[in-house]
């Protein structure tokens, strides 16, 4: 026989108590499956270490010369806003090791944390399909913008002497600003999808 | 005796960047369909042979291709983007349409071979067995001519820098000849590959480049570049280089002369890489003991003038025609616009009223600019009209425009600017009962074209006169001189140039201000020294004469004629024992020089005139 209003309870708050940690264990039991790595192959979530700070997250090849082309670019775009964004640059390619990827850091001269991403978790989560796209997130980890750093070009081959849109200064500053981000627009490069 | 005018051999090359392959639009993506197993499309099978013939070439460690296609590894590793750029005819970089002249090494992929990769990757780029793997392509590690006979390396590098827009940088090479030989190749080892689009090579026999150059041997930024060549000496050969050429001996029979004091400048078009790149080519030359007997020519259409485009035009025409004067076979073609350029086209009328698509480029790419070479020489007979036909894009939607907004574009040589050339290389016809050279009508049937389109053009003037003056039609020569001299009073060549012509012409008189005024604008002008001495020695003012001879000596210490005249000059002044001294280093430099060997001669059987 049922007496719903006190034997409920307890039955409730047990529930309620192991729905926490369950809840909790999720996330982490996901990214045991599917995550991105720091170079020292220790799990990174780029989303933790932000601190509510909007995470921008730029996705490059060792091998694919549009997105090396973008590395001044890039690193224009990490000097200038510098502590205000959570910027990081991920290798989605199972090829690309830590040492690979350092050495390429070191030729273009890039002086910003790397990630790898094998697993494609970040290439999932950003929506990204070549290199070089870029996606931002906001402090709250809604993806605001996904897709190309600028419309240098147009398709391969059909570059324009310089860019004239710059979609992700743009979604930066949205991010930053609390203002409308630009629509998400493809970029033209290497598909990461080869690069399973 | 006069030294005569000089040639002025214009030679523009250009290069730019660029705009670009035929955009079939093809979705991979969607044109899915299921295929039987049977008809599974494999690497080793279907795919390998397309990228062991197309691709590998510049798809190799240390060549221009971002990445290596030798292996399944490595396709599989790219499938996808091979798929979209084979798809849309950006790889590989192939601009002319098909047509009935075939070049040599072209570099098109089939539809069926386009549609394989296609079906290769929707199906999920499977390897397939071993045994359909055809062997490796093989290539020859390093010089691809093997070693070559001399090295030349940049004497500085250029510091390309990692970003903004493209470059274009000119190295000048010193060649380390002490006497003319003939080459049979020179192969371009442009630097680092994957940043270098094409370059090449100006014969500059006349070191004017040098003047280019603010810091001394760093060479000098630009695009296009005019070369003075001295005395009737066209160019003659395209010294080409792009991504995957492997370098082609010239012909036993058109080896290519390479002087003493020749520079070779080297022009590159640069794209950065994202990384600073230190640029430092080098050039290995190939000599050949068999001096050329085939004389093969440049021809140049162009219509720079016509070349005013509103901004917005999406069409602007640029034309020009050409009627050769003699027979030729054409050997290969350049066609030449910077970033505005769309449709290039090029057309040959023959006398019985045919017509050959000589080439076609509906989608212009300067990145992609290159020298074609026809498959078998093109015979086009005395009479063929060559025509030039070329359409320019300056609306917005040409995404190479260099302005944005687009405005108003003129010929020019910045990158900026835009250019109409088209350079023809052709192998006159000779007759063995020709009296006269066929380049040489050539050339001035091409300067009185060129006054044509522009009667202010100095350097038609300039050339037509030499031609003239060389086949001895001296009074139109004089003319064309004259006026090339009225639109440019200042310039030392011309004046001294005129100069000559009316010493040879005995209006020794009206020659003078000329040579003095060519001394004016450059007082090292050899040519100027040596003509005014005999000018002065003609009226017989030794005194004079010899000064000018002993400056002209004094910029170039071994010619012989320079030599022997200042000897017969002071002679007729009377100073024999000075005069027999040259005299002896006339004979010295040439053993065989006639007027120094009886001057001296002379001197030595009458010696009582030494005590004069």
């Amino acid at each position: 026989m049922h007496r719903p209003s006190l034997s409920s309870r307890p039955l409730l708050c047990f529930f309620l108590s192991f729905a926490v940690p369950l809840l909790l264990a999720l996330p982490s039991l996901l990214a045991a499956q599917k995550t991105a790595l720091h170079l020292d192959s220790t799990p990174a979530d780029p989303f933790l270490a932000a601190s509510g700070k909007p995470v921008v997250l730029i996705f490059v090849r060792t091998d694919c010369p549009i997105s090396n082309r973008y590395a001044p670019v890039i690193q224009r775009i990490s000097s200038e806003y510098g502590a205000k964004i959570a910027l990081w640059l991920v290798y989605p390619s199972k090829a690309s090791t830590a040492e690979k990827i350092r050495q390429h850091e070191r030729e273009y001269g890039y002086k910003l944390s790397a990630l790898r991403d094998p697993q494609h978790a970040l290439v999932t989560q950003a929506q990204v399909q070549v290199t070089p796209e870029a996606a931002v997130f906001d402090g709250h980890h809604r993806l605001l913008y996904h897709g190309r750093i600028d419309d240098l070009y147009q398709d391969f081959g059909r570059a324009r002497p310089a860019p004239t849109t710059h979609e992700l200064d743009d979604a930066i500053q949205a991010a930053l600003g609390g203002k409308t981000p630009p629509p998400n627009t493809p970029g033209v490069g290497c598909y990461i999808a080869d690069a399973e | 005796m006069t030294s005569s005018g000089r040639m002025i051999a214009v030679c523009l090359l250009g290069f730019s960047t660029a705009t670009a392959a035929a955009l079939v639009k093809h979705d991979g993506a969607t044109a899915r369909s299921p295929m039987p197993a049977a008809q599974q499309t494999t690497f080793n099978r279907d795919i390998a042979p397309i990228l062991f013939r197309y691709c590998a070439a510049c798809h190799r460690p240390g060549e221009a291709g971002p990445f290596p296609l030798l292996t399944y590894t490595d396709a599989k590793a790219h499938a996808r983007q091979i798929a979209a750029v084979t798809s849309k005819r950006f790889m590989p970089p192939w601009l002319p349409e098909p047509q009935e002249l075939k070049f040599a090494d072209e570099l098109r992929l089939s539809e069926e071979q386009i549609a394989l990769i296609q079906k290769w990757v929707e199906q999920g780029a499977v390897e397939g067995v071993p045994a359909d793997l055809p062997p490796a392509p093989q290539f020859v590690a390093g010089w691809q001519l093997g070693r070559p006979d001399e090295i030349i390396e940049a004497e500085k590098p250029y510091t390309l820098p990692a970003g903004g827009s493209d470059m274009y940088w000119n190295f000048i090479f010193r060649t380390p000849v002490d006497r003319t030989r003939w080459l049979k190749a020179i192969e371009i080892r442009p630097g680092d590959k994957r940043v270098v689009h094409h370059a090449n090579i100006l014969v500059d026999r006349n070191q004017s480049a040098r003047r280019m150059e603010a810091d001394p041997r760093a060479g000098f930024p630009g695009m296009e570049l005019k070369i003075e060549s001295e005395t009737f000496d066209p160019d003659s050969h395209f010294l080409f280089w792009k991504p995957g050429t492997v370098p082609r001996p010239e012909p036993e029979s058109m080896s290519l002369r390479l002087d003493k004091d020749t520079d070779l400048v080297l022009n590159i078009h640069l794209q950065p890489s994202g990384k600073t790149e230190k640029i430092q080519p080098n050039l290995g030359l190939y000599f050949t003991d068999k001096p050329a007997t085939h004389f093969p020519l440049l021809l140049q259409l162009e219509n720079d003038r016509q070349l005013d485009v509103p901004p917005g035009e999406k069409r602007f025409l640029v034309t020009d025609e050409f009627t050769l004067p003699v027979d030729v076979d054409l050997l290969a073609i350049y066609p030449h616009a910077h970033y505005l350029g769309k449709d290039l086209q090029a057309l040959a009328t023959l006398p019985d009223g045919s017509a050959k698509t000589l080439i076609h480029i509906p989608q212009w790419n300067l990145n992609w600019q290159a020298v074609y070479r026809y498959a078998d020489p093109v015979p086009l007979p005395k009479g063929t009209t060559i025509s030039m036909r070329y359409i320019y894009d300056n609306s917005s939607e040409n995404l190479a425009n260099p302005n944005d907004p687009p405005r108003r574009v003129v010929a020019g040589n910045r990158s900026s600017d835009e250019m109409a050339h088209l350079w023809l290389q052709v192998l006159p016809h000779v007759s063995s009962n020709a009296d006269f050279d066929p380049r040489m009508l050539l050339q001035e049937t091409m300067a009185r074209h060129n006054l044509e389109k522009n009667p202010a053009d100095f350097a038609a003037h300039y050339n037509l006169a030499a031609m003239l003056q060389a086949r001895g039609a001296q009074s139109e020569a004089i003319q064309n001189f004259e006026l090339a001299v009225r639109l440019r009073p200042q310039d030392a060549t011309a004046n001294n140039a005129l100069g000559a012509s009316l010493l040879a012409a005995g209006r020794i008189g009206e020659a003078i201000p000329y040579l003095n005024a060519a001394l004016r604008a450059q007082p090292d002008n050899f040519d100027a020294h040596y003509n005014l001495a005999s000018a002065l020695a003609s009226q017989d003012k030794f005194l004079e004469a010899i000064e000018h001879y002993r400056a002209a000596i004094r910029l170039h210490p071994d010619d012989a004629n320079a030599e022997a005249n200042l000897g017969s000059a002071l002679a007729e002044a009377g100073k024999l024992s000075e005069a027999k001294l040259h005299f002896q280093r006339a004979l010295r430099i040439d053993p065989n020089h006639k007027l120094a060997r009886e001057n001296l001669e002379q001197i030595n059987r009458d010696p009582k005139n030494l005590q004069q």
